[in-house]
This record gives C-alpha cells, sequence and structure tokens, in this order.
C-alpha cells in the first residue's frame, strides 16, 4: 500500500523526477568521464569512453522510469496518441477502414442484439430450459404432424404421466371488455389453474386462480400489466373490481408483472379459468389446447418423449381415428421457432462481412508497410524493441477499432429497428435497445477485430532490418512470401464473399416464391376487421346483425364490394371439422376433416376467387332451401379425382343422422386459410343463412376499395356504431399487412442476408483490387523494364490481369464448395421450397468475375499505361 | 520488454539488488559510487551496467527499501545520495539468507567430493 502511494506521488511529480533522473545521469557521466581523466586519457577520449560505457541513455532513462511503475500506461497513452495522429495523417485510408469496421462491427452488434433477446436471455419462467410444449403427432391422419391437444388427454396425461411435475393447458378465448370506456375486443386465454405454478410465474398485484376457483367456473381473471396501464390507468384498486368480459361481470383478481407473457402471443391481456365443461372432458377430438410441462427433476427430453409417446398412444387406444403419438418441444425452440434459424444464419453472415472487413484492412496496412518501413527501421535503430514496435502498431489498429466501433453502433440503432420485426410475436418485447450486453459484446468485437486485422502487418513491419530500410535506395520491398499471404487473403475474403451471395441468391429465390404462391384471391386494398358476436347466440338475429353490418359498409365512398367470413384467412390456425360423404359407411364417425368456412354469398367475388367448376353462391340459396357448400380443389382432388364434384353430397360427422345433406354446387381455385407459409387443405363453404347447426359466433369482414384501404377505417367504424353504440371492431388490418407479418421472417433475414451479400461483395471487389493497385505501384520499375525490352502494353495487361483473375477464380471455387456446405443448414427457412442451386450459383458466379474484373482491370490498365522513361527515371 | 538477453537481465536481477542492498549498509552513497565499489570490491569480476543499476535503484526505492535525498558529494557535487531504510535493512537480511542457502546448496551439488571427504 505504502509503495503504491508513493509511485501515485511521483506520477504527479512527475516532470520534476524526469529533471531529477537526468541530473542523476549527468552527474553518473561527470564521475565516470573524471575517473577516465584520472586514468590518464584527455577530456575529450574521457567524454567519449564515459557515453560508451553508460550506452544508450534514451533506453537507460525509459527503463529507470519503467521502474517508478507507470511505464506501461504512459506509453499506452502515448500510443494511442499517435494512433490518433496516424489517423488525422492519412484521412483517405482512415476514412475507408473506419468506414469498412462501421459496416461490419454495426451489422454484428445488431444482429447479436437481436439473437441475444430471442436466443440468449432467460425466458420470463422459472427455469424455463425444463419447460416443455407437447403436441399431437397427428401427420399420419392427413392432418398436421403438430396439432393442438385435447383438454381430455390432459386430464389423462396428467393423471397417468411419471416424467412432469405437471401440466397446465391454455386455449384460445375472445374477450369483449365494454362499460369502461369504448367497447374493446381483446386476445385472452382460458388456462388451467396449473398454468402459473408450471410456469413458475406469479402475479404483481392480487393472486391467480385456485383449482376450486377453476372446477367451479367462477367467474374471476388475471390481467396484464399492459391491459392494466392502458385499460385502467393503472388504478391501484384493480383487484377485486369487477369488469365486464363478453357482457358477463368478472373479478380481477391479479396483475401480471410487465415482462410475462406466454405463447401464441405476446398480447394476451387476459387469463381465465379453463372450467372445462363437463362434455369436453371426455372428448379427444376437440383439438383447441396448448399444452405446456415441466420436467421432473432428473428427466431428460429423450426420456419424456419415449415416456409420453407410449402414454398418447395409450390413452388414444381406443380413438376411431387410430391412436396418435406425442411431439414434445423445449419451450425456448417453440417461441423462437425459425427465426432460430434465422438469427444463426444472419449472425454467421455479419461475422463473414466482418472478416472479410478484417482481410481487407488486413492488406491495405500491408500495402501501407512498405512506405512506414523506414520509420519502423529508425525506431528500431533508436532502441525500440520488436515487442513494443508489435505493441505500438497493435495500438493503432486499436485506435481504428475502436473508432470503427462507435461508427458501427450509430448504424447498428436503425438495423435494430428493421430487426425488430424479425423478433417472434410470442416474445415480450420486440423492442431492441443498446444495451449493455450489446454494448459490451461491440467492445469486445472490435478487440478482436483490431488483432484479426492489426496482428499480421504488426508482425510483419516489426521485422524490418534497420540496416536495409535505411540505406539509401533501399524500397522495404515485399518478398514473395509476403505476396503469397496477401494473395491467400484475398482468395478467403472472395470465398467468403461467394458463400453469402449464394445463400443469398437461395434466401432471395425461396422469398420470391412464396411472394409469388398463388393465395387464391386478390390481396391489393383488402380491409379486413372482426366484429364478435358473442350479443347474439340466436342465430336469426346473428345473421341479420351481419347482414345489417355488410350492407352499412357497402355505402361507404370508396367500397367496392363486401362480404363477411367467419374466419379471416390466414388469422385462425385450424377450426377444422369431421364430415361424412355420402356413401361412406354410417356407422362410427367418418376420420376425414375439412376446413369450414360460413360466408356471406359475396364472399367469393369481394375476395377474388377463382371458380374452377360450378357457380358461386347467389340469392336462391336461403335458409329455407336444401343446403349447398362450394369446396376448394384439395377436397375435391381427396374424393373425387378425375370426376366432378359438383352434386355430390355431404354432412357433418358429429351431428350424425341429424344433420343436413349439403350439396356441393361449386369448387374453387385454394383459398390459403392456415397461413400464407401453409399449404391449402380441404375446405368446405357454407353460405351463413344455412349454418344453422354448427356455426361459430366469430363474423370478420373483408371490404374490397377502390381507395387507400387504410383510409376508410373512420367511415367503418362510423358504419359499425350507427347499428350498435357498443359493438366491439376488432383486429382491423389490411390483407397486405397480414401477409407482411407472416413473410417477415423470410422477407427480413432476406433483406439482411442480401445486404451483407452484397456488402461482402462490395468489400472483396475493393480487396482484389488494392492487392493489384499496390503490386503495380511496387512492380513500376519492373514493368518500365519490361516494357523498355519491348514487351506490349495489351502482354502487361493480360499478366495484371491473369493475376487478379486466377485469385478470383480460385475465390470462387473455393466458396461455391463451401456455399454447398452451408445450404442444407438453412433448410428451414427455404419453407420446404427447393430452390435451384445451380442457377444462384451461376449468376453469383457470373456477377462476381463481372466485378472482380472490373477491379482488376483498372490497375491492371495503369500497369499497361506505365511510361518505360518515366519508370526507370525515377530509380 | 528489451533488447537484452532475458536471461542475464533475470538472473541479474534479485542479485543486483542484494549486492546494492549490501553495499548500502556501509553508508549512504550515489549511483556512481554503488557501481564502483562493487566492481571494485568483486576484484572487477562483476560489472554493473548504468542500464541496469538506475532502473534496479529505483525500483528499490520504490519499494520502500531504499531512500533517496540529494546531497554534496565529496568533490562538493549535487549527487542523488541512496541509504538503507529500516524495511531494506531486514529484507537485506533475508535476501542475504536465502542467496546463502541457495549457494550452498549450489556448492553441494557442484562439489559432491568435499561432502564424501568430510
Amino acid at each position: 500500500m505504502n509503495a503504491f502511494f508513493r509511485k501515485l506521488r511521483w506520477l504527479v511529480r512527475r516532470p520534476a523526477r524526469d529533471a531529477d533522473l537526468r541530473e542523476e545521469l549527468r552527474f553518473h557521466l561527470e564521475e565516470e568521464a573524471e575517473e577516465l581523466r584520472a586514468d590518464g586519457l584527455t577530456e575529450a577520449e574521457a567524454q567519449w569512453a564515459a557515453r560508451r560505457e553508460i550506452g544508450n541513455l534514451a533506453v537507460v532513462q525509459e527503463d529507470t522510469r519503467a521502474a517508478w511503475g507507470w511505464a506501461r500506461p504512459e506509453q499506452l497513452a502515448r500510443d494511442v496518441g499517435y494512433g490518433l495522429r496516424q489517423i488525422r495523417r492519412d484521412p483517405s485510408f482512415s476514412a475507408i477502414a473506419i468506414a469498412t469496421l462501421a459496416l461490419g462491427i454495426g451489422g454484428i452488434a445488431a444482429i447479436f442484439s437481436a439473437f441475444d433477446t430471442v436466443l440468449i436471455r432467460p425466458l420470463p419462467y422459472t427455469d424455463a430450459d425444463r419447460l416443455v410444449m407437447i403436441w399431437l403427432d397427428m401427420s399420419k391422419k392427413d392432418i398436421t404432424s403438430k396439432h393442438a391437444a385435447t383438454p381430455a388427454e390432459w386430464i389423462e396425461w396428467r393423471r397417468l404421466n411419471d416424467v412432469f411435475t405437471d401440466l397446465a393447458s391454455s386455449q384460445p378465448a375472445d374477450a369483449t371488455l365494454s362499460g369502461d370506456g369504448e367497447p374493446e375486443q381483446v386476445p385472452a386465454r382460458k388456462v388451467t389453474w396449473t398454468f402459473w405454478s408450471v410456469l413458475g410465474v406469479q402475479p404483481v398485484r392480487g393472486r391467480v386462480f385456485t383449482e376450486d376457483e377453476d372446477n367451479k367456473g367462477v367467474r374471476v381473471v388475471v390481467i396484464s400489466h399492459g391491459l392494466w396501464q392502458r385499460r385502467f390507468g393503472g388504478s391501484p384498486g384493480i383487484v377485486g373490481r369487477t369488469i365486464s368480459i363478453n357482457d358477463e361481470r368478472h373479478e380481477v383478481i391479479g396483475v401480471m408483472p410487465p415482462g410475462f407473457y406466454f405463447l401464441p402471443s405476446r398480447d394476451v391481456d387476459i387469463w381465465m379459468p379453463a372450467s372445462f365443461p363437463a362434455w369436453m372432458r371426455t372428448n379427444f377430438t376437440w383439438h383447441d389446447a396448448q399444452i405446456v410441462a415441466r420436467f421432473k427433476p432428473g428427466v431428460t427430453l429423450d426420456r419424456a418423449q419415449q415416456s409420453m409417446g407410449a402414454l398418447s398412444l395409450q390413452v388414444t387406444a381406443a380413438d376411431f381415428r387410430g391412436p396418435h403419438s406425442v411431439i414434445l418441444n423445449p419451450l425456448r425452440d417453440e417461441i423462437a421457432g425459425r427465426t432460430q434459424t434465422a438469427l444463426i444464419l444472419l449472425l454467421a453472415a455479419s461475422a463473414a462481412v466482418l472478416l472479410i472487413a478484417c482481410v481487407n484492412l488486413a492488406n491495405l496496412l500491408l500495402s501501407r508497410s512498405a512506405a512506414r518501413g523506414r520509420e519502423v527501421a529508425v525506431r528500431t535503430a533508436l532502441g525500440a524493441s520488436r515487442g513494443r514496435l508489435i505493441a505500438q502498431l497493435l495500438t493503432e489498429s486499436l485506435v481504428l477499432a475502436a473508432f470503427g466501433t462507435l461508427g458501427g453502433l450509430a448504424i447498428a440503432s436503425p438495423v435494430m429497428r428493421f430487426l425488430e420485426r424479425l423478433v417472434p410475436e410470442a416474445m415480450s418485447s420486440p423492442h431492441l435497445s443498446l444495451d449493455w450486453r450489446v454494448l459490451g459484446f461491440s467492445a469486445a468485437v472490435g478487440i478482436v477485430t483490431a488483432l484479426l486485422f492489426g496482428l499480421a502487418p504488426a508482425l510483419r513491419e516489426s521485422r524490418v532490418s534497420p540496416q536495409e530500410a535505411l540505406r539509401d535506395g533501399g524500397r522495404g520491398t515485399t518478398g514473395p512470401r509476403s505476396h503469397w499471404f496477401r494473395h491467400s487473403l484475398t482468395i478467403v475474403e472472395t470465398a467468403l464473399a461467394v458463400v453469402l451471395l449464394t445463400c443469398g441468391g437461395l434466401l432471395l429465390q425461396t422469398f420470391q416464391h412464396l411472394r409469388s404462391t398463388d393465395l387464391g384471391f386478390e390481396s391489393e386494398r383488402l380491409l379486413t376487421f372482426e366484429t364478435p358476436l358473442f350479443r347474439y347466440q340466436d342465430f336469426d338475429r346473428r345473421v341479420a346483425f351481419v347482414n345489417a353490418e355488410v350492407e352499412k359498409v357497402r355505402g361507404i365512398p370508396g367500397v367496392i364490394d363486401v362480404a363477411s367470413i367467419n374466419l379471416i384467412p390466414f388469422t385462425n390456425v385450424a377450426n377444422a371439422t369431421f364430415y361424412r360423404l355420402e356413401g361412406q359407411p354410417e356407422d362410427g364417425l367418418p376420420t376425414q376433416v375439412a376446413l369450414v368456412r360460413n360466408v356471406s354469398r359475396d364472399y367469393f367475388a369481394t375476395v377474388g376467387a377463382q371458380l374452377v367448376a360450378g357457380r358461386v353462391f347467389d340469392t336462391s340459396d336461403r335458409r329455407s332451401s336444401a343446403p349447398v357448400a362450394i369446396v376448394n380443389e384439395p377436397f375435391a382432388k381427396r374424393h373425387f379425382a378425375g370426376r366432378t364434384a359438383v352434386g355430390r353430397r355431404f354432412q357433418f360427422g358429429e351431428l350424425g343422422k341429424e344433420g343436413y345433406w349439403y350439396t356441393v354446387v361449386g369448387v374453387v381455385k385454394p383459398i390459403r386459410e392456415s397461413g400464407v407459409l401453409e399449404e391449402p387443405k380441404p375446405a368446405v363453404y357454407r353460405v351463413y343463412e344455412q349454418c344453422d347447426q354448427i356455426g361459430g359466433l366469430d363474423a370478420g369482414i373483408v371490404v374490397r376499395t377502390a381507395i387507400d384501404p387504410s383510409s376508410i377505417v373512420p367511415a367503418v367504424r362510423q358504419a359499425i356504431w350507427s347499428l350498435d353504440k357498443t359493438q366491439p371492431i376488432a383486429r382491423i388490418r389490411t390483407m397486405e399487412e397480414i401477409i407482411d407479418r407472416q413473410l417477415s421472417t423470410p422477407s427480413q433475414s432476406t433483406t439482411l442476408l442480401g445486404a451483407f451479400a452484397l456488402l461482402a461483395l462490395l468489400l472483396a471487389s475493393l480487396g482484389i483490387y488494392g492487392v493489384l493497385s499496390h503490386a503495380v505501384a511496387e512492380r513500376t520499375n519492373e514493368i518500365g523494364v519490361r516494357m523498355a525490352m519491348g514487351a506490349t502494353s495489351a502482354a502487361i495487361l493480360r499478366a495484371f490481369g491473369k493475376q487478379g483473375l486466377t485469385m478470383t477464380v480460385i475465390g470462387l471455387a473455393i466458396g461455391l464448395i463451401l456455399a454447398s456446405m452451408v445450404v442444407p443448414s438453412m433448410a428451414a427457412l427455404l419453407y420446404g421450397f427447393r430452390p435451384d442451386y445451380v442457377p444462384t450459383a451461376a449468376l453469383v458466379s457470373i456477377v462476381l468475375l463481372a466485378v472482380a474484373a472490373a477491379a482488376c482491370f483498372i490497375p491492371a490498365r495503369r500497369a499497361s499505361r506505365v511510361d518505360p522513361v518515366v519508370a526507370l527515371r525515377s530509380e | 520488454m528489451r533488447n537484452d538477453a532475458p536471461a542475464r537481465v533475470e538472473l541479474l536481477q534479485g542479485t543486483l539488488d542484494l549486492l546494492i542492498l549490501r553495499t548500502l549498509l556501509t553508508g549512504p552513497a550515489h549511483g556512481h559510487a554503488i557501481a564502483k565499489h562493487i566492481q571494485r570490491t568483486s576484484e572487477e569480476l562483476l560489472q554493473v551496467e548504468t542500464g541496469s543499476l538506475y532502473p534496479a535503484l529505483h525500483r528499490l526505492e520504490a519499494k520502500g527499501w531504499i531512500d533517496a535525498k540529494w546531497e554534496r558529494s565529496s568533490k562538493g557535487k549535487r549527487a542523488r545520495f541512496y541509504a538503507l531504510t529500516p524495511l531494506g535493512r531486514r529484507q537485506l537480511a533475508n535476501e542475504r539468507s536465502k542467496w546463502e542457502t541457495l549457494s550452498r546448496a549450489i556448492a553441494l551439488i557442484l562439489n559432491p567430493l568435499e561432502k564424501e571427504a568430510q
């Protein structure tokens, strides 16, 4: 401690101590000289001998100062100052270097922030890595591979399993709030009382509901922090308050913390008790329960998968559709979904771009090192050790990297805004910010970057031999070894660029394919919204209200056509129903299902669906007349391939013999009801009026407009509220918005990867250009000699062009091989589409060769125009 | 860090400190005098390089083993005189016994015959 304070005092009294040291050494010199004089040397000889004896005075001073304990910090400060001077001295080089680094670091920092948010940060549940989602494996039953389970299965699994501490079920629900301000429909879930303990979460206020409340169907709800703030102004008296949900009184018993969310969406605002009705408890066909479960200590995913697979087969052994197994998916994978692959790919791509930037800078610095040879030689001659030189050169790189990192952080922010759309809808907040984790990561990346691009030049420069470099006319030229090294650097960056371009090309091809997918209708200028119909339990009143809505909206200026459908395309997952065709066995339930949609008569005309056979609905299809249906092509192909479906009859299985027989009157091209990215499934459309036997309470409205669809939203509200002032209107969106949101993962990842690929191409061609330019500058003399000996301009042009293109072609070949190895890992981002590798690779090759040729041509042409007289005179 | 062959510096470092401390046991002295004293006492076998001497002196000062003061030399010039501190005195005793143990150990290995002869 004492010693430390002494050193600190010395630091403060630094100038005085320096003077002391100089005087002390001068005294030493004088003493030495005096002694030598006493030995009989002349004054001059004695001075000389004393100087020789003491050696390099500057080094002695420096070493002694080092003993004061501040040598390293002081050196660092000096090197940093020197680095700053270097930046000012060569502004164009510095600008290029800093800009390159800023692009590279900005990209990786932004991607990291998304990567961190989605894949690294803990989920807001206790021990979230012990949580798993359970889906039914119904792939053999022509439905989906990952199907929602039934409440009945939840009950059986809970009773019989031996791998989970507990399981919870969560079902979709609709909640329309009224009574406190504007009527509003908010996303809600019906969850079992085990939900809270399985996730290990606590409310910030109040409590969650109990087993007893769940079983008895007590009307209590837990609300989100967001809803509490938004609708109830954060009122402290919220717990215990009674609110109106779907016109029924519910007591608010708890408020969840701000960061809480759970599948399927971050914007769920209300959780109410599941309170399964008795019939649901034994019905193994009511598939709407998402099941989440927590592993018992020591249970692994594999073991749970085996155990639950066997249990599920046992539980569903008697199912008329045959038994099915289950699929366990860790919660994190479930939430991250495809974004996981996208983020890993993007992180790798941004790292590759940064690597290319480093390679480029290393090459630039190596080019400069020839010019700096003299300076380094002088330093060596003055007593700088190699380690000291390397430290100094690396510090210069660090200073550059520091500026690059700052620039990168500036670039990262807008990129992060763009990336926010990539955060899965299930996660809490999509907001990405430059928090300390991202800052720390960027700083670390900056340091690694400086080492990557600074080390090779520093090692090389510090090897300069002072004698050779300082000899008059010495050029500090680079040997063949360094050419080899720099050429391989160029090849590496070219190869990386090729990999990125190829991946980007494949993603682009996939995205175009997704974008151009035939959705089955025209999505432009189509406004959609929902008007929940819980107040219209009576069938006739419901139909009347929907018809009134449609007519009111039709009257709005700018509206071409209006229709209703119970579930708007892409916004709902399934809702499939069993059906039986005429002629199929009548005992037992049929096993096939079809999506069922209830529409108004004008629906197909409004959305622009294409009729393949028969007719669309018309005014003759009324409640009293014989029920009719329109099916889609997959439905027709499933049963009537090669024959006409029109005129066939079917009925809905659950209703048995009581059910109506629907006659197929038309076939339409499939509309992708379940999602833009989902293959169309067999579907049946009915007219609202003829849905009195089975029919939901949802009412979606689609409006075809002649003008910008979002501009009529206020008029739509007025129109609906003129019918009923308290009618909630939910999810007002244009169809394009819905599609964009569904395509956000492919579109964001394609755009970003494309940007990275282009950046890589630019940097790689700059790299080729830089290396060749340098070679030309270095070999001007040699070119002069060759031309004086009779070489033509064309021959010189060819020689340099060949050198550059050879590097390009080698890089291209390596890159294409690497790309073919990388592509399989991005399968999840290709959405089952198989983009053609060959044309992409060919296109990438052509683009790269063209760009590289241009990058080679400029320096090669400069070489071919060397005037031998000028070149040789400069010798 | 320096150009010196590292092996020599490392070997000398501890030893030079010991020699400086021992020299100062007889009374305060300036750098040049310390160097000369070591040279003469070792019958010119040990050559103290200025490049090692002053860093060593300042290092010992930083550790608080010696103190420095500007005083007049015998010839009336201003010189920086170093003197042992009580801490330095203890350190010298310490270093000395360590050195003696070490040199006895090395001697035992280098001259096994003497041991047998005893």
